[in-house]
């Protein structure tokens, strides 16, 4: 393995995130929240680890392949969390280590899933780095890497469809570096978008309207306020929260497409009707369900609407307790939190497209089996999907759903929440969802599980976010041998 | 600039990485997934799968907005269907790979017709690379620039050449009537440098130098390697670069005699080319090689579509005292191994192919300052030899070199001016107009003006 080469990569990105930190920062000594100290010794900490290494890894040769490509990845998010984590420590909002780096983890998994009990009196800036760490997990770091260093080294795809949600990575340019400034700048206009009509429509503060405004672009689900969106209790900002939760679990690439005025395989796309449909079944689904909770349709379709679209694009924004739902709507919602959203969107979960892949590959094997003589082909968007690609989804959902039962019943040795608990709060970490059900459910936290457990579920966020692989191949022993 | 390359075989593949090292926006089209993995994996590329020659999917790579269009697909038919659609589609040239002579012989016709800009024949190409170095069999590459004034040669040092262990600075004063050329690069086990005044030859480094015509000519009679004129030649592999080679050279004098393995493909061969001898036999045969007259030979290709063979036959020939032989190979990757072995003129068609799209493409480059007129690689791209012209108005205009800052690893090997060359010295300027030939280590200069600067 080419270790300078991940090394140096390494220190690029641990740079990245010190300079992520200076708007939380800004927003610290704006405030005058008590916490500035904590986001200047990370920084200072960060430069003390990540210069020596940029400058001791000059790479001799500049190729990344698959293998460095995964390595890289998974390693960063590992370290991004870490350093991430420090500034909770430091300001002393969570003074232990285990609950810091969950809560970085889960702000970069875009999971949103807490271990804090106190909001009240929590420094902003440190709140703001919160939502930051959603914002920038949800496109990707290395993405945002890409999109920075011109020319960082000759391969890079690797780097990118490693981090990049989705069974196949598309560019939408030719060239790697354009495609993840044109990515990036579509998710900044969008997140401006909404964080305008947050304070114009919604009448929030600014400062809630930027923390609401990059938890939801990120899909993440961090609110500063300990009821969630329930805070507000305005209906304005419920729909503007659920339109754009919707909007940030759809595929960038087709945003692209609108860009250009190629309206037509915006929405031709095979994926979106999918995901629109499953949204929008959901939605009336439930809203029905829980009409005799509510009293009338309305009230029932504005919080049925926004905890659906806040599952299945695994925000985990709550407005209502749907621990308290009647069980059929529970179910949709456990369901939604498998599928979770578009490839390529900033959202978690399995994605829309693999679930579309692989009932169209059910209902192929069903009709083979009476017609075994009969050759068909699964399209997708009009053309022919590769048997090797259908046979990689179907894997994946393999390895999703064991990886979350091998979780849920490690965390299950703690002994102090019972089965449903433990399961969602596996499924719900995996997915990167925020919210689950029994002690993990939406008016709830994580704060109740053990240090061992709270490592066991930042695992399982990471490996949700990087879609299994890239933290997998970090405990094979075949990556580290020589050679 | 975007550039679309159709075809992600050996040429699409070669072309593309090095249009997107020269920071191109490039796309590839292929209709074979798995080719366009290995591209996607390893080039900062994007890959879109489909036929090239189908409007949609050329719109899907963005055809309408494409500056070049190269067409590189096994297929002759594709690639002017190609060529033809994608420039009523927009694109604003278009370069088709075109290589069945029966559509040579009409190519002017079909390049009006079908609008393309630059039809490109691998194999002419390749034949018309190895009649030049029959000409001067002495070189085992020859470049040509400024419109042929200026020649850049390589040819293998040699222990008992009169160059070799004498500092560069101290050869015009030890050997009385050396003509004076420029040592551009010099490439010794696997690395090259450009020379300076202490640099000394030894023997078995493959040496580059830059003059006119005449100059070289005196040059490698001074070296006692120009004794050798081709008047014998064999060609191993009737196929189309036998072909075209034996059409360019038998009107030359030289005679030629083709071995063909297959008796049809022989006695086609014979029906078309009339004045040429053809052997029907096989050419791995020694014996057989040997009573055709190998050892009387002035010069011996192996021209087979097996690079295997053409390497053993090769390498027998050089055995044999056969003066000058060329193989074809066309796996680029080995090229370092078998010069090892001795042998020096080593010919790809796909290197040639791509050497060619490039310069075209390269001269398409617009923008600022001056452009690349011709590119050459030296050494299996481990050094170029660039032309430019320079331009009214840019900086370095009618300064004295010496006064210049010029980058490193970077050499101004000739200035031509008015068709007149000039090996520069420190006093030496360059004049608005001028063609320039700079000898770089690294590749990606695209402007004179990354060069030299005031």
């Amino acid at each position: 393995m080419n270790k300078r080469l991940v090394i140096r990569l390494q220190s690029s990105i641990l740079l990245i995130e010190a300079a992520a930190m200076l708007p939380s920062l800004l927003v610290s000594i704006i405030y005058r929240d008590g916490a500035t100290h904590a986001f200047l010794k990370t920084i200072g900490l960060i430069l003390l680890f990540a210069l020596p290494m940029h400058y001791f890894s000059r790479p001799i040769e500049k190729n990344l392949r698959a293998k460095e490509g995964f390595v890289t990845v998974g390693s960063a998010w590992v370290l991004l969390s870490v350093f991430g984590g420090l500034p909770f420590v430091f300001s002393g909002l969570l003074p232990r280590f285990e609950d810091a780096v969950f809560e970085a983890v889960s702000g970069f998994t875009t999971t949103g899933a807490s271990v804090l009990t106190q909001f009240d009196d929590a420094p902003r800036g440190i709140m703001f780095w919160r939502s930051f760490t959603h914002w920038i997990g949800g496109m990707g770091v290395l993405v945002l890497t890409l999109a920075l260093l011109p020319q960082m080294t000759g391969r890079t795809s690797h780097l990118a469809r490693a981090e990049s949600p989705g069974p196949s990575f598309s560019k939408v340019l030719p060239k790697m570096g354009d495609s993840a400034k044109i990515m990036y700048l579509i998710y900044a206009a969008l997140t401006m978008l909404q964080f305008v009509l947050l304070v114009f429509v919604g009448r929030m503060s600014l400062f809630d309207a930027a923390i609401h405004a990059m938890s939801t672009a990120g899909t993440g689900g961090f609110s500063n306020y300990g009821s969630s969106v329930a805070a507000f209790n305005s209906s304005a900002v419920d729909v503007i929260i659920t339109v754009f939760m919707i909007v940030f679990g759809i595929n960038f690439a087709l945003y692209y497409r609108l860009l250009i005025g190629d309206f037509k395989s915006f929405f031709k796309n095979e994926e979106l009707r999918w995901y629109l449909g499953i949204a929008l079944f959901s939605i009336v689904a439930v809203s029905l369900l829980i009409m005799p909770q509510y009293g009338n349709f309305f009230s029932a379709l504005r919080y049925g609407s926004f905890q659906v679209s806040s599952i299945i694009s695994t925000t985990g924004f709550v407005t209502a307790d749907f621990d308290l739902w009647p069980s059929a709507a529970k179910m949709i919602i456990l369901l939604l939190m498998f599928i979770g959203s578009c490839a390529g969107s900033t959202a978690g979960g399995m994605k829309v497209v693999r679930i579309t892949l692989m009932s169209k590959n059910i209902s192929r094997e069903i009709s083979k089996t009476f017609q075994p003589r009969k050759v068909q082909v699964v399209h997708l968007d009009g053309k022919g999907v590769d048997n090797s690609m259908l046979f990689q989804i179907s894997l994946f959902i393999c390895a999703y759903v064991i990886l979350t039962l091998i979780g849920a019943f490690v965390v299950s040795l703690d002994g102090r929440y019972d089965m449903l608990s433990n399961f969602t709060a596996c499924i719900t970490c995996v997915s990167n969802v925020g919210p689950g059900f029994g002690a993990v459910g939406p008016t709830r936290n994580f704060a109740g599980y053990s240090t061992f457990s709270k490592y066991v579920l930042s695992l399982l966020m990471l490996c949700g976010r990087l879609e299994l692989f890239p933290i997998l191949v970090l405990f094979h022993p075949d990556v580290w041998r020589k050679g | 600039m975007r550039i679309l390359v159709v075809g992600d075989g050996k040429v699409g593949h070669t072309l593309a990485e090095n249009l997107a090292r020269e920071e191109h926006s490039v796309t590839i089209v292929d209709q074979n997934e798995s080719v366009l993995h290995r591209s996607e994996d390893t080039l900062d590329v994007m890959c879109v799968r489909g036929n090239g020659a189908n409007a949609s999917t050329l719109m899907d790579a963005g055809v309408d907005k494409a500056d070049i269009i190269i067409a590189a697909t096994a297929s002759d038919e594709t690639n002017m269907l190609c060529c033809l659609i994608a420039k009523r589609l927009g694109a604003k040239h278009s370069i088709a790979r075109i290589r069945d002579p029966e559509y040579n012989e009409s190519l002017n016709l079909l390049q009006r017709e079908l609008g393309i800009d630059m039809a490109i024949n691998p194999e002419r190409a390749t034949a018309l690379e190895i009649s030049r170095l029959l000409r001067f069999p002495f070189a085992s590459n020859i470049e040509s620039f400024a419109k042929g004034r200026v020649e850049l040669v390589e040819f293998r040092a040699h222990e008992d050449d009169v160059v070799v262990g004498v500092p560069l600075r101290d050869l015009g004063r030890k050997l009385h009537g050396l003509p004076h050329v420029l040592y551009a690069a010099v490439e010794r086990d696997g690395a090259v440098t450009i020379p300076n005044g202490d640099f000394i030859i030894r023997a078995g480094d493959r040496v580059h130098v830059v003059a006119d015509m005449v100059t070289i000519t005196a040059y490698f009679r001074f070296l006692g390697k120009n004794s050798l004129r081709v008047k014998n030649v064999m060609l191993l592999g009737g196929g189309r670069i036998s072909y075209y080679l034996a059409k360019m050279i038998a009107p030359m004098g030289i005679r030629v005699s083709i071995v063909e393995i297959d008796e049809l493909k022989a006695i086609a061969l014979s029906e078309s080319l009339p004045d040429v001898k053809i052997l029907h036999g096989d050419g791995t045969e020694q014996e057989f090689l040997e009573q055709e007259g190998l050892k009387q030979m002035d010069a011996f290709a192996a021209l087979t579509d097996r690079d295997e063979e053409n390497l053993m036959t090769g390498l027998y020939a050089v055995r044999q005292g056969v003066p000058k032989v060329i193989v074809k190979n066309n796996r680029v990757a080995y090229e370092d191994i078998i010069s090892a072995m001795g042998l020096d003129s080593i010919i790809s068609p796909q290197s040639i192919t791509c050497a060619n799209i490039l310069h075209y493409v390269r001269a398409r480059v617009g923008g600022h300052g001056t452009k690349v007129e011709k590119l050459y690689r030296l050494v299996n791209g481990k050094a170029e030899a660039l032309e430019f012209i320079a331009r009214e108005g840019d900086s370095y205009i009618g300064v004295p070199l010496k006064d210049l800052n010029i980058r490193k690893g970077t050499l101004i090997a000739v200035i031509v001016r008015k068709g007149r060359v000039i090996v520069p010295f420190g006093g030496d300027h360059i004049e608005a107009g001028d063609s320039v030939l700079i000898i770089a280590c690294e590749s990606g200069i695209g402007d004179l003006n990354e060069v030299i600067r005031k």
